[in-house]
């Protein structure tokens, strides 16, 4: 296979990050990879580079969160997103620039994209990363991912072969107080013909807020058990998910009265679910539910009986009504 | 149809019979099994009861293995489990087949599901009011596309909070229920008192845990059993005939190599 | 439509054992079941085939014991199944995975539709799908929720993305992968069961799909497992919050705040 030697390996510099671009606005994403790759080349002593392509890109100077090179190729043909298109430009561009390191949002486009542009360079990649560090020495990247529902870290390298690639999961690495003093300069690339032999078209575009929801896993779930007491009680654990942005969830006993469709059950006869939060409500814990959401990072019960399994084995437990302290809480979110 | 009281005035146990899991890596063994199992209830004039995917665990179907098997059936001796993890279209050919096989003992139950266990929806068998399928609009359904073709039964679980469990028995009922099994009990219990004194007229039949492994139950009722807890079966189920003389008795997980013989001579 | 639906026999439980040596799976240590997410792949290929007749043929690499989720596939409904296994391929990653899975698929030939599920819950890297088609060279659509014919070439793709959803009309041939919710997969009957008992499942090996061996197994991996941790263990204190509803709102919120949750 094409591996590269160690002299070879010295050609490669500098750290990429594909922006993530949506309807000409840099996504958060991209500030998050900035943030990660800035420290992985300061270990290195080496360069951030930002790679753009879109179309009407809002603000493509990036150096504010340590970019110090714009890669952009801005360009109606990216308007949409085409797999094929992109994964030819950028293999196209790293060849030319030859990069060390890339980074890319394990967001649907990323997870799309990213393998295509892997496999055209015959480059390692690595899914969906929580951590990131670097051998200083040799330049190889230490890529930490979970993998088996999250029940083991594994540490990853692709010491033969360069750039090392890998998509990080969104909303993991912290976004970087962005120092306006920081300048760069910009690149601006373009279309070539060949880029668009054999791509797809789209045809048409569609927003909807629950996408988000149905693609990704949530990363707070609002559940509601027996306590919640019908659609009522749900449609507030609703209400509090809409405005956090989560899921709502559901013990067996709530589902089988008819409060909630089946796809919400968590539980062993239900969904397991691994979320950043799980707010369990009026759910008394039954171990059969327990198992479906005990690897949630942290659990918050709300009931008005503080000795429920479930009020037991939280991390934060709530003694009081859910009616009187759901509303409190939109109310709370509301004014931040 | 027959009457759901022939059961327990003519003495005829009902006899859980698991069906093949749908992994099972020796499947013609597990079929051949099931057979005998189901043959020897049915030749001891008990009536054979076979589960659908209990605890969401994939696993064939009685009426096509009855079919594939071309095993015999008499009416009041052979009783399915249909839960409301189907399909639209598996559920119409389940109960089509269960018309034609003449089996008419359905016990309609919510039943478990698993990710991979479609789900039916409100929307499937024309109701509007709920957001999920439960054994209600099930029982329903079954009444309103099968007039007079079966006997239906519902579960009763007396470890779920009374005031709940007996509002939702109240549906069932009003549903079309006509007989109601309970889930295992190993001694009286106050709710099963209280099931028994308020529907007098629909019989009751208590389940009889037959394993010996009596923490295996934990799963179904919720709580926790230690491993290590001393139960001896056929000693419970003669107590439960004393202390239950009115209602049937549905056995589960009957040890058919040394146990099923023993079990003949209980009901007297 | 000649169809191919790439499946995967992954551990049924998350507590599979991994080799030191390898640091991949040890896949004898737990039950292995069919990964839940290629179910709808399979039910996207064989409803596609009944509605516009075809062909469907499932595709896995694994060790000999996979051929069992090649026969789930066979019981629900496709019409036949292809097994990549020999030692070259083991230790494979993503690469090398879609590498031999794309090198097969050029083998079985006139392939129109290549058809994986969106991830497989073991790696979860969502990578093999998007692989093949670049080894293939064809054009790809990830996370699909719907799949129309336009014509006997060209198809139209319902694809999700975090903010909505688009649709891309794509010349076949070309490889997609599907989300739960595309469909309803079927449970397999018992007849089907009994007919895949009998099928003879083809085992191909590299010199069957003109592979070469320098890009298989873990030779042809680009990237190592060097190290796995278990993940940091859950503290066992609960915090308790009582008192007025506003103020256990507020508590709450501040309890978020010191974790740099909200």
């Amino acid at each position: 296979m094409i591996t590269k030697t160690e002299i070879e390996k010295m050609n490669f510099r500098n750290v990429w990050v594909i922006a993530e671009v949506e309807g000409g606005i840099v996504q958060p994403v991209t500030f998050e990879l900035l943030g990660s790759a800035r420290e992985l080349a300061d270990k290195r002593g080496s360069e951030v580079w930002a790679i753009l392509l879109g179309y009407k890109i809002q603000d493509i100077q990036l150096f504010a969160y340590g970019a110090d090179v714009c890669v952009v190729i801005d360009d109606h043909r990216l308007t949409h997103f085409i797999d094929e298109l992109e994964a030819k430009i950028l293999s196209r561009l790293i060849e030319k620039y030859l990069p060390e390191i890339i980074l890319c949002g394990a967001t649907s486009r990323g997870r799309a994209l990213i393998p295509r542009v892997a496999v055209a360079t015959y480059c390692g990649l690595t899914a969906d990363c929580t951590q990131l560090d670097i051998d200083p020495n040799n330049g190889d990247l230490l890529q930490t991912r979970p993998a088996f529902g999250g029940n083991i870290l594994a540490t990853i390298r692709s010491s033969n072969h360069r750039p090392q690639i890998a998509s990080v999961r969104p909303r993991v690495m912290k976004i970087p107080q962005p120092n306006n003093d920081r300048d760069g300069i910009i690149i601006f690339e373009s279309i070539l013909p060949s880029d668009e032999l054999n791509s797809k078209k789209v045809v048409d575009v569609y927003h909807d807020a629950q996408s988000a929801i149905n693609l990704a896993d949530a990363e707070i779930i609002i559940a509601g058990g027996r306590g919640t007491h019908g659609k009522a009680g749900f449609e507030l654990l609703r209400q509090l998910a809409q405005k956090v942005g989560g899921a709502v969830g559901a013990s067996r006993a709530a589902v089988d009265s008819g409060w909630i469709p089946y796809t919400h059950q968590v539980g062993q006869t239900g969904q397991t679910v691994q979320t950043k939060i799980y707010i369990a409500c009026g759910i008394s814990g039954q171990i059969q539910h327990l198992v479906g959401m005990q690897s949630c990072d942290l659990i918050i019960a709300i009931d008005k009986n503080p000795d429920t399994p479930m009020m037991q084995m939280a991390d934060i437990a709530i003694v009081g009504d859910m009616f009187e302290i759901l509303p409190e809480l939109i109310n709370e979110i509301n004014l931040r | 149809m027959h009457d759901p009281r022939d059961h327990i005035v003519n003495k005829i146990y009902h006899v859980e019979v698991l069906p093949p899991k749908q992994d099972s890596t020796k499947l013609l063994i597990d079929l051949d099994l099931f057979k005998e199992k189901y043959l020897r209830v049915l030749n001891s004039g008990y009536c054979v009861c076979i589960t659908d995917n209990a605890m969401g665990i994939m696993a064939f179907q009685g009426h096509e293995i009855i079919e594939e098997m071309s095993l015999y059936v008499h009416p009041n001796q052979v009783m399915i489990h249909l839960n409301t993890f189907h399909t639209k279209a598996d559920l119409d050919n389940i109960l089509e087949s269960c018309k034609n096989l003449k089996i008419e003992s359905l016990l309609v139950i919510t039943g478990d599901g698993s990710d991979r266990l479609p789900k039916l929806q409100p929307a499937d068998i024309g109701e509007s009011d709920v957001e999920s399928v439960t054994s209600v609009e099930l029982l329903r359904y079954i009444r309103r596309s099968y007039p007079n073709t079966f006997v239906l039964g519902v579960a009763f679980n007396p470890y779920e909070p009374p005031e709940h469990e007996f509002a939702k028995m109240k549906r069932k009922i009003a549903a079309g229920a006509s007989f109601i099994i309970t889930q295992p009990i190993i001694e009286r219990n106050a709710q099963v008192d209280q099931l028994i004194n308020e529907y007098p007229t629909i019989p009751v039949t208590v389940e009889a845990w037959m394993s010996k492994k009596l923490s295996l139950l934990s799963d179904a009722i919720g709580y926790e059993i230690p491993a290590d807890t001393e139960y001896d079966p056929i000693e419970t189920l003669k107590m439960l005939h004393e202390v239950y003389p009115q209602c049937g008795v549905y056995l589960s997980l009957v040890g058919f190599k040394t146990q099923y013989d023993l079990i003949k001579d209980v009901w007297k | 439509m000649k169809i191919v639906v790439c499946i995967k026999q992954v551990p049924a439980s998350n507590d599979a054992k991994i080799d030191p040596e390898t640091k991949r799976i040890i896949r004898d240590a737990v039950k292995s079941i069919l990964n839940p997410f290629d179910n709808y792949a399979l039910e996207e290929g064989v409803g596609l085939r009944e509605k516009f007749g075809g062909e469907v043929i499932a595709l896995t690499m694994g060790p000999p014991a996979a051929e069992a989720v090649i026969k789930e596939a066979i019981a629900l409904g496709v019409d036949s199944g292809i097994l990549l296994s020999d030692r070259a391929f083991g230790g494979s990653d993503t690469w090398a995975t879609s590498y031999a899975l794309a090198k097969a698929i050029e083998k079985i030939g006139n392939v129109d539709l290549v058809i994986c599920g969106k991830q497989a819950i073991d790696g979860d890297t969502a990578q093999v799908g998007p692989g093949i088609a670049a080894h293939l060279n064809w054009q790809q659509a990830t996370y699909l929720m719907e799949i129309k014919r336009k014509d006997e070439k060209v198809i139209l793709a319902k694809r999700l993305h975090e903010s909505g959803y688009d649709i891309c009309e794509m010349t076949l041939p070309a490889v997609v992968t599907v989300v739960k919710g595309i469909n309803t997969p079927r449970v397999p009957t018992l007849k089907g069961r009994l007919t895949s008992l009998n099928a003879e499942i083809p085992v191909w090996k590299p010199s069957d799909i003109d592979a070469n061996v320098d890009q298989l197994g873990l030779n042809g991996s680009p990237t190592r497992v060097v190290r796995t941790d278990p993940p940091a263990p859950r503290l066992s204190s609960t915090i308790k919050i009582e008192g007025s509803a506003q103020h256990c709102a507020k508590e709450l919120v501040r309890q978020l705040r010191l974790r740099s949750i909200v």
